[in-house]
């Protein structure tokens, strides 16, 4: 499949629709709401025992995951890959670099959905947990991103108290 | 930089892509964290959001120009010595 023809639309509702545990992530959670910045890849973050239901939902896009399901369970990541390259933690719990430790169960219940398209939506992390998730790998990048996402915070609770 | 003074060598690719990747100390994040977010700083970043919500007013539209803005990136970066023979 062409990377240029790669229809987001379905793939989000193949996620959807594939009852898979998926928190989209990294760089595209940030342009869905809101923020103009570049990313190549797609990041989520799934439960633990879902890693096989969602690579049966990205299958029909061509995307191959670059291990079994057992084997990205031991080691906490894996890709999906064809032209487009989406990655995907797969872990209970994940330290930050500064030694916190997030729980998926916890950012699971705390997440937000936001419609796609009709009856297509994606699930995000609340923006406290997204911020959380940007100091798992703690590249520069991610420090940029979060100070994009405090103002973002911000802003929403000063609108929130403004109701 | 290459010889056209617009596109940069692979190697200049390589390693910019290798400082911007680099993990950060624990150290440095939390000086990073704890550096103040100025009121000009915040200014611009709720410009740009207001901006590019405005501009992309779904988040499938959102989705759709980060697409389109990464792929003109990427072949605006496309080293001098991986273009074909004869590409501008």
């Amino acid at each position: 499949m062409e990377g240029s023809e790669f229809d987001e639309v379905e793939f989000f509702r193949a996620v959807q629709t594939s009852g898979a545990r998926a928190l989209l992530i990294g760089r595209r959670a940030l342009v869905v709401l809101g923020l103009p910045v570049l990313t190549a890849d797609y990041d989520f973050w799934i439960h633990i025992d879902d890693s096989a239901a969602f690579n049966r939902a990205a299958e029909p896009f061509g995307l191959v995951p670059t291990r079994a399901p057992e084997e990205a369970r031991r080691r906490g990541r894996y890709a999906l890959e064809n032209l487009e390259k989406v990655d995907v933690l797969v872990a209970r719990v994940v330290p930050t670099v500064d030694g916190v430790d997030v729980s998926f169960e916890d950012v699971w219940t705390r997440r937000r959905g936001l419609d796609l398209a009709p009856g297509v939506k994606v699930d995000l992390p609340a923006l406290d947990d997204l911020i959380l998730t940007k100091r798992f790998a703690a590249r520069p990048k991610d420090l940029e991103d979060i100070r994009l996402l405090e103002v973002l915070r911000s802003a929403e609770a000063k609108n929130r108290s403004e109701l | 930089m290459s010889s056209d003074g617009h596109r940069p060598s692979a190697e200049l690719v390589k390693r910019l892509r290798a400082l911007s990747e680099r993990r950060l100390s624990r150290e440095e994040v939390e000086a990073a964290l704890q550096t103040p977010i100025s009121d000009s700083e915040r200014e611009e970043i709720l410009a740009l959001v207001a901006w590019f919500r405005r501009r992309y007013p779904t988040p499938l539209d959102r989705l759709a120009y980060v697409r389109r803005a990464y792929r003109r990136w990427q072949n605006s970066l496309e080293p001098t010595d991986q273009r074909r023979p004869g590409e501008g």
